[in-house]
């Protein structure tokens, strides 16, 4: 399969792009630890700020992991490079399929790495980690096919690269990480059922609870969305793609 | 043996045309030139015959098939140069081969050597492990043609692979392009540099506002407008030739300024070199004058009325 081999030289070009290590791991990095600092052993209504604050910080920089997976298919697909990637004797939709899953895998590890930071030098409490990195996956799916969705869905890449800001920020700012949002029932819904980082932190929290049904039901959720999202972007991709 | 035939092709975008009827022929071993402005339809042309774009009308045969013309087999025996720089910039040059070579299907040791002989091929052999972030424009012009080249391609096509480099690199680039036809590879070679074309092609083929105008050799299109003249007069205020009056003398064919030149083509004979000296000197002072014989750049200017660098700012 060509289209296979090809995915090794999709991870060298993403290890080589020092701005997307930055931007997924550099900077969570540091925010991890001087939050951590800041809190110390801090509590609030019995819960260890730490662990809350954490945890909700590795989310939240998942749903800008799309970031990575978008760039690329933009860079092979949407610029001069399409017409040498089209004349290649490789299936181009199975080649984009597999710089979309090097990308998520990327977004997944750095994840993975983050979270692992936060268990091993600031003791935080994930609960079950391997649940935690399934969640992280799950997120970071679903950025890449968000991010897919509205590389195709508009003309100009930067306006994509604005809504896919958009989205990782409103999502951020609707779960009331930045300031506390009203207790209005439309902004209650999409937090319970549609606000990604929510669903997420929900899932990993009832784990850590021991609330198994919860945490497969916030996660089934987060599946749903993916499923929902995945076939839009199929349909957008099929009258897009080259 | 004919290795691409594109046959009555139309595309459209929109209202406009971008390609009329074109009927084009590649045999085997030929170099040909498709020569024409910026945004006449060489790009398009290319594209189609490539089938990375729908067309309208007409048919097209590679390699003797006209089922399935564009199947990986049919692809893995062409090769592309894009117009722009396609190479992956987070790659080296070795990487970038190594990946084109690979997708083509060479594998193991035999990826390798190729991959070391297209190196060597464009002269970037030493610079194999640096990226093309390093690297000056005329060096990164020549790693995208190496890119096309690993897999031996029977069938290469080279859009415009010249443009915005110096002239060593140029000189470079068409050295690398006589090689390989010494070693027998078929390509459609496009440009709007005229001195290019008279260089490496065995035959033009000159393509202006989606037609082909006329094709044949360097010779055979300059033979073809022997039958003309060409004037050049030097004057002092160019902008008050009067043109109009000048193409309305008999035997007058085409009239261009180029900066403080009148270029006056005319009927070999008319005898009216009196007639356009008495009307340039009236209104715009005559410098001076001389009379070349035709170059490529007259057929241009001959079938389409302007210079082939009138499109360039387009």
């Amino acid at each position: 399969m060509r289209e296979l081999y090809t995915m090794r030289f999709t991870a060298l070009r993403l290890i080589r792009a020092w701005v997307v290590l930055l931007l997924l791991f550099v900077v969570p990095f540091v925010l991890v630890t001087l939050l951590s600092i800041i809190m110390g052993d801090a509590e609030e209504g019995g819960l260890l700020l730490r662990n809350e604050i954490n945890v909700m910080m590795v989310l939240a920089f998942q749903l800008f992991g799309g970031s990575v997976a978008m760039n690329y298919i933009h860079q092979d697909f949407f610029t001069e490079r399409r017409y040498r990637i089209q004349s290649l004797p490789m299936n181009t939709t199975l080649y984009g399929f597999t710089t979309m899953l090097i990308g998520t895998l990327y977004s997944i590890i750095l994840g993975a790495l983050l979270a692992g930071y936060t268990v091993l030098v600031w003791n935080v409490d994930w609960g079950n980690i391997a649940w935690s990195i399934f969640i992280i996956a799950l997120m970071a799916t679903l950025s890449s096919i968000v991010c897919l969705i509205f590389t195709f869905s508009v003309k100009k890449f930067n306006i994509a690269e604005r809504l896919s800001e958009v989205y990782g920020v409103g999502a951020i700012l609707i779960a009331g990480l930045i300031f506390p949002m009203p207790d209005h029932a439309v902004i209650n819904w999409v937090n319970e059922y549609i606000n990604p980082i929510m669903l997420a932190y929900e899932a990993i929290d009832a784990y850590r609870n021991a609330n198994v049904g919860d945490a497969w039901m916030n996660a089934g959720l987060l599946g749903g969305l993916i499923v929902i999202t995945f076939v839009i972007m199929l349909l957008l991709g099929r009258r897009r793609m080259p | 043996m004919t290795i691409a035939a594109m046959q009555g092709i139309v595309k459209r975008y929109g209202n406009e045309l971008a390609l009329d009827y074109v009927d084009l022929s590649i045999h085997e071993g030929e170099i040909i030139g498709l020569l024409g402005p910026n945004g006449a339809g060489k790009t398009t042309l290319i594209h189609t015959l490539l089938g990375m774009i729908p067309f309208d009308k007409g048919s097209i045969q590679l390699f003797g098939r006209t089922e399935k013309v564009f199947s990986h087999e049919n692809k893995q025996k062409m090769g592309l140069v894009t117009q722009e720089l396609t190479v992956f910039e987070d790659l080296t040059a070795k990487e970038n081969l190594e990946f084109f070579a690979g997708v083509y299907g060479l594998k193991g040791e035999e990826r390798k050597k190729r991959v070391e002989e297209a190196l060597a091929f464009v002269g970037l052999s030493s610079n194999a492990g640096k990226t093309p972030a390093k690297f000056s424009g005329g060096m990164k012009r020549r790693l995208n043609i190496a890119c096309a080249l690993t897999h031996h391609p029977k069938f290469l096509i080279m859009d415009e692979p010249t443009v915005g480099i110096d002239p060593q690199s140029r000189n470079h680039i068409l050295e690398t392009v006589e090689k390989l036809r010494e070693q027998g590879t078929t390509i459609l070679y496009t440009t709007h540099y005229m001195e290019e074309v008279q260089t490496i092609a065995s035959r033009v083929v000159i393509v202006d506002q989606g037609q082909i105008i006329t094709e044949g050799t360097v010779n055979e299109l300059i033979a073809n407008i022997q039958h003309e003249e060409k004037i050049n007069i030097d004057v002092s205020t160019p902008g008050d030739v009067p043109v109009e009056r000048l193409k309305g003398l008999e035997g007058v064919k085409n009239v261009h300024v180029d900066g403080s030149t009148v270029q006056i083509i005319s009927t070999v004979g008319s005898g009216n070199l009196d007639r356009v000296l008495s009307l340039v000197k009236e209104t715009s002072g005559v410098v001076g004058i001389q009379a070349e014989k035709p170059d490529l750049e007259d057929v241009f200017l001959t079938l389409t009325g302007k210079q082939l660098r009138d499109g360039e700012e387009e």
